[in-house]
Order: structure tokens, then sequence, then C-alpha cells
């Protein structure tokens, strides 16, 4: 519980601005690359626990299928996975989104969502990344599965952490039938490094 | 101060030239501007050949349209992108090298595309990074086609390669499931080998199991790809008639046992005569699950039996 206690208020609003200011950057270079406006959520950040993190994704969905993908970063002692959840997506309009001709199998789906992670996610990252100075390197997307209930794709039993900094964010493509979460989920180690980034700002 | 400099960028360079990963740079406009010996190697073209020339002149099977759209977003998010072998097998392709323990036809690639800021930190270049991952590959895919065998073995029966018992229950849930949903008519045979004790005794086991794999064959022919055959027991077969009806149930059995009655089966020097009895029942709202289905239609089986083999029963519809 320390770490959750040691992250106050304070760098919480640091956080959740930094996090903002990257946001806002992310989204008009995603209207550039993907040629339409990107409605952001607020970016919601907390301290939570695995299970903390499974009822907030309960909250984003309970009974339809989603599709999920996972992408590792890692950086001068900060790391963690993000992950994005297609809620309902359409794969028409994700194709379209990425101006994908080719017939639309299994396979081509799976490059959709890695490709649209990867440009969503990466957006994000890099403006936070740079804001705290930092820079991370980033693995290749994973897709976790695709149209499955998402307490079979997300287990939190098989979790071994105990705390991790959660930040939580919607997107919506105007004019498109595509809305996915967003989850950063950094390991506690890396909540200390990112207090002492966050150091700089906050004085 | 110079000197360790220099010799820092000689050691820099001699390792980006020796590294065992592909890597590549390419201005705006696709042409080449770097291509290490890792390239050069597997592709056969030195660097005099190929720096300065366009990629997709050079690699016809990279897709322009595909590998635009990942170095477009590289370009402007200044994000990396990547590509792995499940999505599109290679990038280039270089043909498997190794003739001894290469079982690969090619070289399975992952890439990764990255952002290369200038001096200005304008970002007018990128690196493509191509990283030899047919070993993860090959032993992915076998691992794939394993366990699709395994998954068919686990579900056929070993000596019919007709569905086994218990895989044959679960369909036979379903269906029952099915009709009680949509209301289409669903039949079932039940039928065994008459007097099968015998042709063990007289021919031997293997001439038995020789029948037995025959009558398999003869099921095979005689239905649907939708209908549901399965080995019930040793000489015990079990069918499912997907929208059939009991009257249509009862032309495919009486075409079965007189396939079968007019066939020889050839063992060895052995040629062995045999027939079936066959039980049907369609399937009706009175029948109160899958048990009872089986029961209604073993019934008819006894009747056939007792009728004196070599025929079929249809139980009224309840």
């Amino acid at each position: 519980m320390t770490q959750s206690l040691e992250f106050t208020e304070e760098y919480r609003d640091c956080l959740q601005e930094v996090t903002n200011v990257a946001m806002g950057q992310a989204g008009d270079l995603l209207a550039k690359v993907l040629d339409t406006f990107v409605v952001l959520s607020i970016p919601h950040i907390e301290v939570m626990k695995p299970q903390d993190v499974s009822m907030a994704l309960q909250a984003v969905d309970s009974s339809s299928s989603v599709s999920a993908v996972c992408q590792g970063f890692i950086g001068g002692g900060i790391a963690g996975e993000a992950m994005l959840l297609f809620n309902d997506t359409s794969f028409q309009d994700l194709a379209k989104l990425l101006n994908y001709d080719d017939e639309l199998d299994r396979q081509a789906e799976c490059e959709l969502l890695m490709d649209t992670t990867n440009i969503l996610f990466g957006a994000c990252l890099n403006g936070i990344a740079e804001q705290i100075d930092m820079q991370f390197s980033f693995g290749s997307p994973m897709v976790l599965g695709q149209h499955q209930q998402l307490a079979d794709i997300f287990n939190t039993k098989s979790l071994n952490w105990d705390h991790a900094l959660v930040t939580e964010i919607n997107y919506q493509l105007e004019g498109y039938d595509v809305n996915c979460d967003l989850l950063i989920i950094m390991t506690g180690d890396s909540i200390k490094r990112l207090l002492a980034k966050l150091n700089y700002l906050v004085n | 101060m110079t000197k360790d400099f220099l010799n820092d960028f000689h050691w820099l360079m001699d390792v980006l030239n020796n590294i065992d990963v592909g890597l590549v740079i390419l201005d705006k406009d696709y042409n080449i501007q770097l291509w290490n010996s890792f390239m050069q190697n597997h592709s056969a073209r030195t660097p005099s050949d190929i720096l300065g020339r366009n990629i997709f002149e050079s690699f016809p099977e990279l897709p322009p349209a595909w590998f635009k759209r990942k170095v477009e977003s590289v370009l402007v998010l200044r994000n990396s992108a990547f590509t792995t072998w499940e999505q599109r097998p290679y990038l280039f392709r270089f043909k498997n090298y190794r003739p001894i323990t290469g079982v690969a036809e090619f070289m399975y690639q992952n890439c990764t595309i990255i952002p290369l800021k200038d001096t200005q930190g304008k970002v007018e270049h990128i690196c493509l990074i191509v990283y030899d991952v047919t070993e993860i590959a090959v032993n992915r895919l076998q691992l794939q086609t394993a366990n699709e065998k395994l998954h068919q073995l686990s579900r056929t029966d070993g000596l019919t390669g007709l569905l086994n018992r218990k895989t044959w229950e679960i369909e036979l849930d379903k269906e029952f499931k099915r009709y009680h949903r949509h209301q289409q008519p669903c039949s079932m045979l039940m039928f065994d080998i008459d007097h099968f004790k015998s042709i063990n005794d007289n021919y031997g086991h293997p001439a038995g199991d020789e029948v037995i794999r025959h009558t398999a064959a003869a099921v095979r022919e005689s239905i649907r790809e939708t209908d549901i055959a399965g080995r019930y027991g040793g000489e015990e077969f079990a069918v499912i008639l997907v929208n059939s009806g009991g009257q249509d149930a009862k032309l495919v059995a009486e075409r079965l046992r007189q396939k079968i009655e007019q066939s020889t089966v050839c063992y060895e020097d052995m040629s062995i005569n045999y027939t079936i009895s066959i039980g049907i029942c369609e399937l009706g709202p009175n029948l109160k699950g899958p048990v009872a289905w089986i029961d209604a239609a073993d019934k008819g089986l006894y009747e056939a039996k007792h009728n004196g083999r070599n025929n079929s029963v249809l139980v009224p519809k309840t």
C-alpha cells in the first residue's frame, strides 16, 4: 500500500496534466495520419491492484465480445505494458481508416489491430516521454484475443504484481464505428522513477 | 580525443556491419542508403549494386502500398512500426541457406521500422531492422500442426476415422438443442453388424477389424458432409442425419444396408459377406433428451434384430 500512498494528489495532478498535454499532441498527430478527428477522453489515472484493473475493465464492458492487443515499453527504469481494448469495433471501418484494401481475413484483422494499437499508443506515450524528457523503446504489439469475452482475454489471477500505475483513455474516431480503450499499466518499480521525473515539473 | 572518437566510431560501424540482424536505411523516396553485411550476405547483392536504388524496384516481393502505409506513420508520428512473420512471412525473400538443418523454404522475418532524426531533428530517413525468426516460426507452425492433429485424433476413432463415442455424444447434444431452437427435422440411425462375434471367431480378429473399417467406409459413402457419424461401441455405429425426416432416413438406411449386403470384404485369402441391422428414429417433441432419442433408435434396432436381421426399422415419431 505504501506505493499508492506515496502517489499524492499533487503528483497525480501533475501526471494528469502531462498526460493531457500528450493526448492533445497525440490527437493532432493522429488526425494527420488517420485523416480524421480523434475524440479522446480525459485520462483517468490511478494506482491499482490487479483486481481493481479487472473491475475497471468490467466497467468498460462485461458481456459483448472484444479484441485486445498488448504492447510493452521500457526505458530509463520505467516500464510497462499498454493494452488496447476494441469494443465492438467494426473491422471494415478500421480497414478504411488505415487504407487497407486487401481482403479482411483473420490475419488481416490481426494486422489492423496491431497497427492501430501501435499508432494510437505510440502517439500517446511518445507525447508523455517527451515532456518528462525520456525515450522509450517499444516491443512489437501482440494480439491477445479476437472477438472474445474480456474475462477470457484478461485473467487477473495470473498477474504477479501488487500495485501498478494505470492510465485509462478512451478513443473515438469521428465518422467511424471505432471505439477503444487504452490502458497504460506501469509497473510498481516504475512509479518511483516516474515520481522523480515529475518532481522536476512539480517544483 | 579525435583518435578516441574515431576508434569508437570505427567499432560502432564494425558492430553494425557484422551484427546478425539486417539493417537498411531508406530515404523518403524509398531509395536505399545503407545495406549492412547481413543484408548483403542474404540477398547476394553488394552495396555497389544496391545503394541509391529504389527498394521496390530492387525487391518486387515487397508490396509498395502496404509498406508505404507503415513508413508513413513512422515519418509522421516519429514512432516505430512493426511487422511480424505471422502477418507477412517476409519482406525480402531470402531463400533457406541451410541444406542440413533448414526446414523452411525461406527466411521468416520480423521487422521494425524506426524513424531516424537528422542533425536538425527532422525525420527524413527511416531504418529497417530485419530479424531472422525462421526457427521460432517453424517451431510455432509445427506446434500448430501437431495441435491440430492431436485435436483431430482426440475426436476420432482410430480404427474407422469416424467420430469417437465421446465426441459423437457432444455433437448429439448440440443437434438435440438445435432441434428445439429451430424445429428442423432430424433423424438418427443406430445400427450394428449382424453376428459380428462369429465373424471374429471364424475369420480372426484382424478380419473383424477389416469388416468394421469396411462398414465405416460404406457409411461415409452413404451420408452427406453435414451428417454426423460415429463409432458408438465395438461393432455399433450411430449416425445423425440433419435436416432429414424419418422417411428420408429410412431411404438412407436401406441404401446403406443393401450396399453392405451386396459387397464382399476381402481379407488375405478370405472373402467375407456380412449384413447389418438398423434402427431409425426421427426426433420428436416428446423425446425428453438425447438419451431418450438413443433409446428410441435402439428399440428400432432391437426390433430389426428380432425380425431376422439384415433389415431396418423406423420407429414411429413421438
